[in-house]
């Protein structure tokens, strides 16, 4: 059957680029999710069969693990977040729940939530500055070094958010219907910076 | 005191002389420097009156130079930016700007109701509670409008804030509070080990009491070696200097409030930056250097303009270049007279006499005081004289002479307080320190140590060795190893105090808070009623409950307190201070979060284009709902709500129900869980079949109702309420974590995956039949009435379809990935209208389901059990679930409840209005005749009239009875006939078509 005689709408379609001196906005689009539970004491066995599968184990708790197939990201107590590229293998279109769903069959609960997230990619010099106008917990490397991950919530939207590198590179999480909310209080935390190079 | 007088000194200041700024107060235009307050600036050109007081329209004029002032404060900018009770000595002078005396009229010289003055009698201590008793009526409507009137400050801003505000996270090892010199050597040890710091000082300049000083520390001058250890604090990474910036509370687990003054010193905000900028600064160490406020003493007409405090003086002349007077009398209890009497002379100000209120003068002062010709008195001021300002000093000395002094300018020092509001606003007890005659902190909040003034060391070589100590702890304590830093060296001073509050036997007003207008004498009177507790005084004479929270008063007040009922100033006790240390304006507060961004927004998949029709919204819980749809030609909502249920009733609809919760379940337990949940049963339910479920809340009401799909075999997808999809999905997650975790159960909020749109009405199989790809049969025989599926649709689109019907009509709700929302809705709107369909909203909706009887949000209010609302019949009575036992409990059985009928207007032309009560025919209107109310109400377009549901005792046994509807609020008395609630299609036979 042919894909989709519909045209798809991304999360932040609707909001204009933020472009600021010492800051790069990307939202990834493009992507398949799948939340994946472990069903009782099968976390072990679940983790030993993602690693044999993708060569990455499940992540400890506030971390997030990554391979050229897949990466995961610790969601909650048994819990957690596959993300991928739609297109990513041999240009076939990944559907992570459908992919995951045979492999972990009686060890996890797995559904679909690709459409269910807006992803952000926050990066730069100033996305500290930044992400401190809304997001309260400490993102300083001291605190919260590349691969770790926190639920928390950025302007009052609940959102998960990942340390990807040192640049700094963060990437926050959110329920798609906020994404326009978000974007306006990003607008807004952006706002000084706009005119004047970082330092 | 005319103008253009200048009072600038001819050197000196760390102003920018360079840069000079015009600004205008009471309409008169003025010129000052970069660098000044509007204080300073103000005193530089000669201005010495610049307010009235609160009460008593007392002329008054700048005591400090700081944040404690009480008395000159200002409305600063104009129009929508209008700001009340600004301090003019904390006001950044810049170009333009332009202040305004307040609480006077017609003028600040002449202001006719300092007549109260005259009045004082009744404007005394607790003249609020005696002079306006009786008759109470009067209180609302006369008094305390005029008292409103003549007592007050400033006016705010009528017009909306044209400034943003924003809010940051801040967290840091270690946390200086002050940029003095304690906090200056704190912060660089700290630095210099590696921990993050953050120095926040009021200023605009870092340094403290150093910029008003002249000192000389490690042979440079204090302003230079400020300036060295801010450039070289500035240069480190791990350090955020926040100058501009008020610390003004202290919370839990070393979290601090402060505000940082952005922009307030320019004209207007540059293009994207904020006003103002709230911090909240989470902390592992902070150190209080927030130094000390000089306390007046009280005696007579202490708060004429003109008497300054004697620190304020040196301020002025050291960092502003501006004498604050050409003839000077100083009045201190302790060794600052000598510095006050040095800078003075220094300055080439006149310098009248020194009244030391000590029996001796030390030899160091008497010493200094002949080199440079000063009188040097042993006494005190009485009073002083003159309207507007201060024209001479009244003295009495030591051995009983009294004699008059002519000055413009009296200096006063009563020694200092430490500034230890951050210690006491976790609960910490200040202790009293009688060698310095104020008190210092007690117990510390953990994490906190203080340091410098602040602790009650008001040497500078004990700032400077404390600060750097406290630093380099606070970095250890953090794990950072700080390497030992030499103290900076100073010379020595003399800090001796000898205990002096209040000059008595003046006939004039001795002021004691000056911004409330509370006297030592309304002191006196509080004491003689019985408010002898410090805290009954405060709230009696409202002493230290102004904005500057008495910062310059509490002390003094306790001081003449403790005299009076013959205690110790420790016995007597202290007034403890709470945030914020400063005023601070609620839009900092609020920052990005204020109008439409009070708080987020959800965006159901229609909204794109529900805005491009220019359809209405309604906002549900967060979410933005289509409400319906407006056309040309119609006159209001109602016409447009009738148009789109006929519509709905005749041909298709389709509506946006994407916002309902769904819960995604699975697991081999997931059936035992939703039997538990769920007061109906389920197990029962098939692979492929949805539904309807009530779900009670542990006390038996209802709390949710919705649908169960089962989509597998251990498979379930469960729909809420919009409103109640959060609550649903935590009260789910408390049964399986909690409850009975031995459940294996998962759940997943799929809210967000999916968006779904109902499709209704006799023509809703016809569309989707061109939308549904056509390998899926959806006629009737093999997708009955609540059937439910997954399949593809618009060529292969992953799509779920249930077959469900809240309008009563033949109806499905069909679901794709979020991502083809816009577009699959795009596609239904085209295809029902070729079919003479539309999109409807929530209001057509809401109007359906009334005409259908099904229960919604007014009916499911937290109040009602399944059988108030009809669905008695449908709880199990094979299983257990949570709120079954607590629903059979007596008054919740009671067959007396009010339970859910129908209503009709006898008069079928009138309207019906939720919230009307049920009343019997012929009963009197009262509560105790009262048998129900009204929950929902609409009009019909089916049936051509308003009909409503509601709660009436016994209902249903009273269908065909007719009772009175009636509405005290809206004034409305209808007759109405009880009915079944279901208006329309009682057999169900339209859903099932």
């Amino acid at each position: 059957m042919p894909e989709a005689m519909l045209i798809e709408t991304t999360p932040f379609a609707r909001n204009k680029p933020i472009a600021v001196p010492g800051l790069v906005v990307a939202y990834r689009d493009g992507v398949t999710v799948a939340s994946i539970a472990a069903y009782r004491e099968k976390a072990v066995a679940l983790s030993d069969l993602i690693e044999a599968t993708y060569g990455v184990a499940l992540p400890a708790p506030g971390r997030r693990v990554s391979s050229n197939a897949i990466t995961l990201q610790w969601s909650g107590p048994g819990q957690w977040l596959a993300i991928a590229e739609r297109g990513q293998r041999g240009g076939a279109v990944r559907d992570l729940e459908a992919e995951l769903k045979p492999i972990v069959a009686g060890l996890a609960a797995v559904v679909d939530q690709s459409d269910a997230r807006g992803i952000v990619a926050i990066s730069g010099t100033r996305a500290l500055n930044v992400l401190a106008k809304g997001v309260p917990i400490d993102l300083h490397e001291r605190a919260f070094a590349t691969g770790d991950v926190a639920n928390t919530h950025a302007s009052h939207i609940a959102i998960t958010i990942a340390r990807l590198d040192d640049t700094p590179t963060f990437e926050l999480t959110m329920y798609r219907s906020y994404a326009t909310s978000f974007t306006d209080w990003l607008r807004s935390a952006t706002a000084e910076f706009v005119h004047t190079q970082p330092r | 005191m005319s103008r253009g007088t200048s009072y600038r000194l001819a050197n000196g200041g760390a102003i920018d002389r360079s840069r000079p700024l015009s600004f205008s107060f009471d309409g008169h235009d003025y010129t000052g420097f970069a660098g000044d307050t509007l204080a300073s600036a103000l005193l530089a050109n000669g201005v010495r009156l610049v307010a009235r007081s609160f009460k008593y329209h007392r002329p008054r004029g700048i005591l400090s130079a700081g944040s404690e002032e009480p008395n000159a404060l200002v409305e600063l900018r104009a129009g929508a930016r209008r700001e009340p009770n600004t301090r003019a000595t904390t006001a950044e002078l810049y170009d333009g700007l332009d202040a305004l005396s307040q609480n006077r009229w017609p003028s600040l010289a002449f202001d006719i109701l300092a007549v109260n003055s005259l009045a004082s009698p009744i404007f005394v201590a607790g003249f609020y509670y005696k002079t306006f008793m009786w008759p109470a009526a009067f209180w609302e409507k006369l008094y305390e409008p005029m008292i409103r009137r003549a007592a007050g400050l400033g006016r705010a801003a009528d017009a909306p804030d044209p400034d943003t505000y924003e809010k940051v996270t801040a967290f840091c090892d270690v946390l200086v509070v002050g940029g003095g010199p304690a906090g200056l050597t704190a912060a660089r040890a700290a630095a210099r080990s590696g921990a993050r710091v953050v120095l926040a000082d009021e200023s605009f300049a870092l340094g403290g009491r150093l910029l008003a000083e002249r000192r000389t520390i490690d042979q440079m001058s204090g302003v230079e070696w400020c300036s060295s250890m801010t450039n070289e604090l500035a240069a480190y990474d791990n350090v955020r200097l926040l100058p501009r910036t008020t610390v003004f509370g202290a919370y839990d687990s070393g979290t601090y409030g402060a505000v940082e003054r952005v922009s307030d010193h320019v004209a207007v905000p540059p293009d994207g930056t904020p006003r103002q900028r709230l911090w909240r600064i989470v902390a592992k160490r902070t150190i209080v250097t927030a130094g000390a406020t000089e306390r007046p003493i009280v005696f007579g007409n202490n708060d004429r303009p003109g008497v300054m405090l004697a620190g304020a003086v040196r301020t002025y002349i050291n960092r502003f270049g501006v004498a604050p007077g050409r003839r000077t009398v100083v009045f201190a209890n302790n060794d600052d007279g000598c510095a006050t009497i040095a800078d003075l002379a220094a300055a080439g100000i006149d310098v009248a006499a020194l009244v030391d209120t000590r029996s001796a003068t030390p030899r160091h002062i008497a010493d200094l005081a002949a080199r440079l010709g000063v009188r040097a008195i042993n006494g005190v001021i009485t009073d002083v004289e003159g309207r507007h300002g201060v024209k001479r000093a009244r003295i009495r000395t030591t051995d009983g002479a009294s004699l008059v002094v002519d000055c413009d300018l009296v200096a006063v020092s009563g020694g200092w307080n430490p500034n230890i509001q951050m210690t006491t606003h976790l609960n910490g007890k200040p202790r009293w320190n009688d060698a310095i005659s104020a008190f210092t902190p007690g117990d510390l909040p953990k994490g906190m140590s203080v340091a410098g003034a602040a602790a009650g060391e008001f040497s500078l070589t004990a700032c400077l060795a404390q600060g750097t100590r406290a630093g380099a702890a606070a970095a250890a304590a953090t794990g950072f190893d700080a390497e030992p830093i030499d103290v900076p060296t100073t010379g020595d001073e003399h800090v001796a105090i000898s205990a002096f509050w209040h000059v008595e036997g003046s006939r004039h007003k001795a002021l004691v808070d000056f911004q409330n207008d509370v006297t030592a004498a309304d002191v006196a009177l509080a004491e003689r009623e019985g408010f002898r507790s410090v805290e009954h005084l405060k709230r009696y004479t409202t002493l230290g409950m102004a904005t500057d929270q008495g910062r310059t008063a509490n002390v003094n007040a306790l001081a003449i307190l403790a005299k009076l009922t013959g205690k110790s100033i420790p016995e007597t006790g202290m007034t403890t201070a709470r945030p914020p240390f400063t005023p601070v304006a609620l839009g900092a507060f609020a920052g990005h979060h204020r109008g439409h961004d009070f708080k987020p927004s959800r965006l159901p998949p229609s909204y794109d284009w529900t805005r491009e029709q220019g359809g209405i919204l309604v906002e549900t819980g967060l979410w933005m709902r289509p409400a319906y749809f407006p056309r040309a030609g119609e006159r209001d909502w109602l016409d447009t709500v009738k148009r789109e249920v006929e519509t709905v009733r005749r041909k298709v609809g389709i509506c946006d129900v994407s916002t309902l919760g769904k819960i995604d379940v699975q697991g081999p337990d997931s059936i035992a869980l939703i039997e538990r949940l769920y007061m109906n049963g389920m197990t029962t339910l098939k692979v492929g079949r949805a539904r309807y479920g009530v779900m009670l809340r542990e006390d038996g009401m209802v709390m949710d109702d919705g649908t169960v799909a089962r989509l597998g075999e251990h498979h379930y997808f469960i729909t809420t309420t919009t409103a109640n999809a959060a609550k649903v999905y935590q009260h789910m997650q408390l049964a399986r974590q909690w409850l009975w975790p031995e459940l294996d159960v998962e759940l997943a909020s799929a809210t967000e995956q999916w968006a779904q749109y109902a499709v209704a009405g006799p023509r809703s199989r016809d569309l989707l039949s061109s939308i549904v790809d056509p390998v899926f049969d959806i006629r009737d025989a093999t997708f009955p009435y609540l059937a439910a599926a997954e399949l593809t649709c618009c060529g292969g689109v992953k799509a779920r379809l249930y077959r469900l019907s809240f309008s009563g009509e033949l109806a499905y709700e069909i679901a794709v990935p979020a991502r083809y929302g816009d577009a699959l809705w795009r596609r239904l709107v085209d295809d029902a209208h070729a079919l003479g369909g539309c999109a409807y909203g929530s209001e057509a909706l809401g109007v359906m389901r009334i005409e259908k009887g099904h229960v919604s949000g007014p009916e499911l209010n937290g109040t009602t059990t399944p059988s108030d609302i009809g669905l008695g019949s449908m709880a199990s009575k094979k299983k257990d679930y949570i709120g079954r036992v607590l629903g059979g409990r007596l008054g919740l059985t009671d067959a007396e409840r009010p339970t859910l009928v129908g209503f009709k207007p006898l008069d079928r032309a009138k309207r019906l209005r939720a919230g009307a009560h049920f009343i019997a025919r012929n009963a009197e209107a009262t509560a105790a005749n009262d048998e129900g109310y009204m929950t929902s109400a609409a009009f019909s377009p089916s049936l051509g009239h308003w009909i409503g549901l509601g709660l009436l005792r016994r209902g249903p046994q009273r269908l065909g009875e007719v009772v009175r509807a009636f509405d005290p609020l809206r004034n409305e008395d209808n007759l109405v006939e009880v009915v079944s609630p279901v208006f329309i299609d009682p057999e169900g036979a339209r859903l099932r078509a």
